[in-house]
């Protein structure tokens, strides 16, 4: 995998994940940062960081955004989210557009 | 953000009721009527061929809604996502007056529970919690009563109430509206407590812009508190059988009005000299009240010169005075339908060249004077059901290119005339439910391939007829039910896979090969084969349409038993069908 096709995303701990660039695009906020002219200064180098989002959460998103991308190829399955995480959850998806 | 389902947050008059203006008459298609606003849902979802991936959020919603008893409250979450989880909640009718304490102080800004079952006086002490960041609230078709209202007076950021169709609030309940000094909206549809005491406590709401007081027949006198109302500009009173000139008097002076409904009202031409100052005004219903046409050289530019939606339909309009329509250049909707005027008035339309939807449905209009219609090139709409126009008439109409809706129904056109419409390229929707239509009147208009609604109800049309209907495969509805085809001919009609709307009733020798034929046509909602030889047996090829939702089958070997199997087995979308 090329390091270009790539993003870092870094939680509020600072455990950091790597995951696909098209992947984290199905965010319409770190599309928007990933793509905007001038873009965001952190985003040149291909990484992200979320002072406001837990490693529990954040890899909950990376999660669902995996899962996004094979529900849009066809493969149309479950997405589970444990009960105590729905909140907060919620609100980082709400942040993140997605 | 904010509106829950489809639901607007006002509902007033569309353009689409002023010009249809009389369309409940048909109740032979009235049946499908209330499926208007599904079938619009139904194409959407074709449209988009399959599911959109639901997004984080919306899986979030679902997983709050299925755990949705171990949450107290939502009040630390931020408003837009706590607006969401309600709005979901309402759209998916798992609110209870219980779990609705979970939503007490979340700063909420619309809770739309018009129709919602259950709501009652017990729900508003958490509505008011809401305090003044409640914008909107809708309560109609609720038991709320006066007392009710009163927790109110907390919410004085409210800009939009609706209290439609909820009976048990009287004038008392509009005393607690006074203190809503910010309401811009208010609509109370349907209330019979309702006087002209209970309208001067609205006296002080000068921000007011939206007033709907439709069927409240006890509101004479009222309109006098609304002189101080500057701001206004819709103005409802639809069916208030007390409304006479002196209520017409009373709002002369609220000059930014620019919606006036009045049908079916006491108002007669002393009372429309009244409107004269109302310079604004764009859009006047006068339906059904006393008026002649004396009362239109009130109407006319000289006055009203932004007129742009008159209906007058059903009104004692007679030839003489209707020279004034001349003088009303700016109108763009005119519905005139069942007055006794003939052709000769028509003469003086010709000039109304930004018309676009013209209804004359029952007037005494012969193929004299059709020809004035020539140049009103921008007619999207021509409703000439019921008159005595015939086919030599409809050669004025082939230059009407804009031409979207065209209905010939029980006029006396001939299937020779009918080739005069062949080049109406942006015809939509036709009817020609005549009975002298025949199989050649259809051969003449194979060029019409836009057309989507086709009503053929009463024609002679055949089996050979159904032949030329594979040109149209837009057609979302089509209605043969003249009583001639057989299993033959409805095959013709297999291919027109975007028919939502099949009537296929009154054809006897129609069997339960006919059912197989419509089994492919699986974006049905409505479907009509009643007196025909369909037998339980053939409800098996319906399995199929999934987005069915209505089925009539009367006088058909089939009983209501029948058809509950096929829903509950394969049809679970099924909500109306016949015999029940």
């Amino acid at each position: 995998m090329k390091k270009e096709d790539t993003v870092m995303l870094i939680s509020a701990e600072g455990f950091e994940f790597v995951i696909d660039k098209k992947a984290a695009m199905v965010s319409q906020t770190i599309r928007n940062m990933l793509t905007s002219p001038g873009g965001f200064s952190e985003t040149e180098h291909g990484k992200v960081t979320f002072p406001e989002i837990s490693t529990t959460i954040l890899e909950k998103i990376c999660q669902y955004f995996y899962w996004s991308l094979q529900y849009a190829s066809g493969k149309e399955t479950e997405f589970h989210i444990e009960p105590e995480l729905t909140l907060e959850l919620m609100m980082a998806a709400n942040y993140l557009h997605t | 953000m904010g509106g829950a389902c489809s639901r607007k947050r006002d509902q007033q008059a569309n353009d689409a009721n002023i010009n249809r203006g009389v369309s409940g008459r048909y109740t032979k298609s009235g049946s499908s009527k209330w499926l208007g606003g599904s079938f619009s849902r139904a194409s959407m979802d074709s449209s988009q061929g399959k599911q959109r991936c639901p997004t984080l959020m919306d899986l979030c919603i679902y997983k709050i809604r299925e755990d949705i008893n171990k949450y107290g409250t939502f009040s630390m979450l931020p408003r837009d996502i706590t607006q969401q989880i309600f709005d979901d909640l309402v759209c998916s009718q798992c609110l209870t007056d219980t779990l609705l304490e979970a939503f007490r102080d979340c700063a909420l800004q619309d809770l739309n529970l018009g129709e919602y079952p259950g709501v009652d006086d017990s729900w508003l002490d958490v509505v008011s919690s809401q305090g003044s960041s409640l914008l909107s609230l809708d309560l109609s078709g609720s038991d709320v009563t006066d007392s009710g209202i009163t927790y109110l007076k907390d919410c004085k950021s409210l800009q939009a109430l609706n209290l439609n169709y909820c009976d048990q609030i009287s004038d008392k309940g509009l005393e607690q509206v006074y203190g809503l000094s910010n309401l811009t909206t208010l609509s109370f549809k349907r209330n019979s407590s309702i006087t002209a005491k209970g309208i001067s406590s609205l006296s002080g709401l000068i921000k007011m812009v939206k007033l709907d007081m439709e069927r409240c027949p006890r509101i004479h006198g009222g309109l006098a508190h609304l002189k101080g109302l500057e701001k206004l500009e819709m103005l409802n009173v639809n069916c208030c059988n007390c409304i006479t000139d002196a209520d017409m008097k009373a709002i002369s002076g609220l000059t930014r009005l620019k919606s006036l409904q009045i049908a079916s009202s006491k108002v007669t031409d002393n009372g429309v000299v009244f409107l004269r100052d109302l310079k604004n005004l764009s859009l006047l219903n006068m339906e059904a009240c006393p008026v002649t046409a004396a009362c239109l050289e009130s109407l006319s530019g000289k006055f009203l010169g932004a007129l742009q939606y008159l209906n007058i339909s059903r009104c004692d309009l007679k030839d003489n005075g209707c020279e004034n329509f001349s003088k009303m250049q700016s109108l763009k909707v005119l519905n005139l339908g069942f007055n006794d005027i003939s052709g000769a008035i028509l003469v003086h339309l010709k000039g109304l060249i930004n018309l676009e939807s013209l209804n004359l449905d029952s007037c005494r209009i012969k193929d004299e004077g059709i020809l004035y219609l020539a140049g009103l090139t921008r007619l999207k709409f021509l409703e000439l059901s019921d008159t005595e126009v015939g086919s030599s008439a409809l050669r004025h109409l082939s230059g009407l290119v804009n031409l979207e809706n065209l209905n010939l129904s029980f006029t006396v056109v001939t299937d020779g005339g009918l080739r005069k419409l062949s080049g109406l390229s942006s015809l939509k929707s036709l009817n020609l439910d005549a009975r002298q239509i025949t199989d050649a009147g259809i051969a003449a208009l194979t060029s019409l391939t836009g057309l989507m609604h086709l009503d053929l109800f009463g024609a002679r049309i055949t089996d050979s007829g159904t032949n030329y209907l594979r040109a149209f495969k837009k057609l979302r509805s089509l209605e043969i039910c003249g009583g001639g085809l057989t299993d033959a001919g409805v095959k013709n009609i297999k291919d027109l896979t975007s028919l939502t709307l099949l009537n296929l009733s009154q054809n006897s020798l129609l069997t339960d090969k006919s059912l197989e034929s419509i089994s492919g046509l699986t974006q049905l909602v409505s479907l009509n084969m009643s007196n025909s030889r369909v037998t339980s047996a053939g409800l098996r090829h319906l399995k199929s349409l999934k987005h069915l939702k209505s089925l009539t089958l009367e006088s058909c070997k089939v009983t209501a038993n029948d058809i509950k199997l096929l829903q509950s087995t394969d049809l679970p979308q099924l909500v109306n069908f016949r015999p029940e």
